[in-house]
């Protein structure tokens, strides 16, 4: 299966479902040792994600992946506006600059770089109770994946979200709720979850035009 | 939750106190786009400028201090909440007069995440910027591990001291470095007897019950871990100054700065009385305050509390700090 404009498109508007469907309980996973507006923040990603993907045009994969992360970027609403800006242009990065199409490989490299930008502005790893508890493993699943697209995107999505349950287990090392300490066990990182969400997101709306 | 604080709707609550410090200040500030505060010294500046950026809700801080001698543009995110890095990257732009500009961005993971950002943009772009990030609580974190100290009340005169260097003509690289040099001198702890409320959610920050007093208090409610039965304010005052001077290694003879930052709802008396013991406390270990402030310059709503600044002090910095600014909080001549 190749992807193109219209099917990545696609994939992006069912992370922002998913997104926009969860925002309450996103929130309230933030509001126990965050300030509580994760949601908040997710659900404005999510409508900037379903306002510009209809205004794709002709633009590459990378050049739309960069607008539409430019303009997350600037999201107000705490660090998720500049990390979800990151994580949508990273998701071009390694691409060709004028490359409309991707197969399987492709889309193990718009992974890799969400994690080559990502990289570049955080040193949070796994076990720091941040986003990248999921995405790590989330690009790891998806580089050793065999199979089509479909299956990539599936190995990538399983593993966010293993790694998202898995940050419950975590102390918090970044952020407000950093300074909970212990306290935060138990609790999972809300940016884990939704960027576990966007991960399934991307896997459900490919489902969408198949 | 119903809070008892004079807004309208609480997603224009940034646009508002914008609207209004610009409105108050209109001989020193003007409002630019995405929220940012300019200063009107910046339309002639020939020098490097200085630039930064931050949430909303610590009002005087850190927009008030836009104007001659401090900075000369502030881009305000949310309550609490950095802005995005492309609207930091337009006021870099802005700012530069041909001479560079001097970032000045505190220790949050919000803001850290917004200058990295922004820096990658700068590079991109080949713009002449300098970061110095101000890390200065010396609650949660040791000395050696700076990167996570949060940034307090210390961007304030670390704006004055960026400031005065560049109204000297200095280079893009002195200012940096006399800033860094003032930055890696200063130490700052708070104390907090009563949290704020979040003004558009209506969340407590904290609950410090009835009884109790926490030092190491963040600036957004954050526990600092020195939960603690409520004590005296000279009691207050000998741990915290005293924690100061070991954290920054102040001998006697030294100089410092010292500021007392009321965190909102701590009444300027009970700052005063901080101060004064604070003094007497340091003259008895032969330590000189050569600088001083005492009063609210970084807020975090309605949290009682301060937060107790000190920096090691040298001729060129004490010459910096007094050298003449005029900003809507803050005036020397």
């Amino acid at each position: 299966m190749i992807l193109d404009c219209r099917a990545v498109g696609s994939m992006l508007l069912g992370a922002a479902r998913l997104l926009a469907e969860n925002a309450d309980r996103l929130s309230e996973i933030d509001s126990r040792f965050g300030d509580g507006d994760h949601g908040i923040t997710m659900n404005k990603i999510s409508r900037l994600i379903a306002e510009q993907v209809p205004l794709w045009g002709d633009r590459s994969l990378q050049a739309f992946l960069d607008d539409l992360g430019m303009a997350a970027m600037e999201v107000k609403g705490g660090s998720a506006g500049p990390l979800y800006g990151t994580l949508i242009s990273g998701l071009g990065a390694l691409l060709e600059a004028d490359e409309k199409e991707v197969d399987a490989d492709g889309v193990r490299r718009m992974f890799a770089g969400v994690l080559q930008e990502l990289g570049d502005i955080t040193q949070a790893q796994v076990g720091d109770k941040t986003m990248m508890d999921a995405l790590i493993p989330a690009v790891e699943a998806a580089r050793a994946a065999k199979g089509d697209v479909k299956e990539v995107l599936e190995a990538a999505a399983q593993a966010a979200e293993a790694g998202a349950k898995a940050s419950e287990g975590f102390v918090a090392k970044y952020g407000r709720a950093r300074s909970y300490h212990e306290q935060t066990i138990g609790t999972p990182d809300a940016g884990a979850v939704s960027a576990a969400l966007f991960v399934r997101g991307l896997a459900e709306g490919l489902e969408d035009i198949a | 939750m119903k809070m008892k604080k004079f807004i309208n709707n609480p997603d224009n609550l940034t646009t508002e106190a914008l609207d209004g410090l610009a409105a108050a200040n209109r001989d020193i500030v003007y409002r630019g786009e995405d929220n940012m505060i300019i200063s009107k010294a910046l339309e002639n500046a020939d020098r490097v400028t200085i630039v930064t950026q931050g949430g909303s809700g610590h009002e005087p801080a850190i927009s008030g201090f836009v104007g001659e001698g401090m900075v000369d543009i502030s881009v305000v995110g949310d309550v609490f909440a950095a802005p995005g890095p492309q609207a930091c990257v337009d006021a870099i732009k802005l700012a530069d007069k041909g001479k560079g500009v001097l970032y000045i961005v505190l220790n949050h993971a919000g803001d850290m995440l917004t200058g990295n950002l922004t820096m990658k943009q700068c590079k991109k772009q080949g713009l002449n910027v300098i970061k110095v990030v101000t890390q200065e609580d010396v609650s949660n974190a040791p000395r050696e591990n700076a990167d996570d100290r949060r940034g307090l009340v210390g961007c304030i005169p670390a704006y004055k001291i960026a400031g005065a260097a560049a109204a000297e003509g200095k280079s893009l690289e002195e200012v940096a470095a006399i800033t860094q040099r003032f930055a890696d001198q200063m130490a700052t702890l708070a104390v907090a007897v009563r949290g704020a409320t979040h003004p558009s959610t209506g969340a407590a920050l904290a609950d410090l019950g009835e009884e109790d007093m926490e030092i190491g208090m963040g600036q957004h409610g954050e526990g600092g871990g020195g939960r603690q039965p409520m004590k005296s304010a000279d009691e207050t005052a000998d741990i915290m100054v005293n924690a100061l001077v070991k954290d920054i290694g102040i001998r006697p003879g030294e100089k410092v700065m010292l500021i007392i930052n009321g965190s909102g709802a701590t009444t300027l008396m009970e700052q005063l009385i901080i101060y004064r013991r604070c003094e007497a406390v340091l003259k008895e270990q032969n330590i000189e305050i050569v600088a001083n402030y005492v009063g609210e310059l970084l807020t975090v709503q309605e949290q009682a509390g301060f937060q107790m600044f000190m920096a090691r002090m040298d001729d060129e910095l004490l010459r910096l700090w007094n050298a003449p600014c005029h900003t809507p909080y803050l005036t020397k001549r």
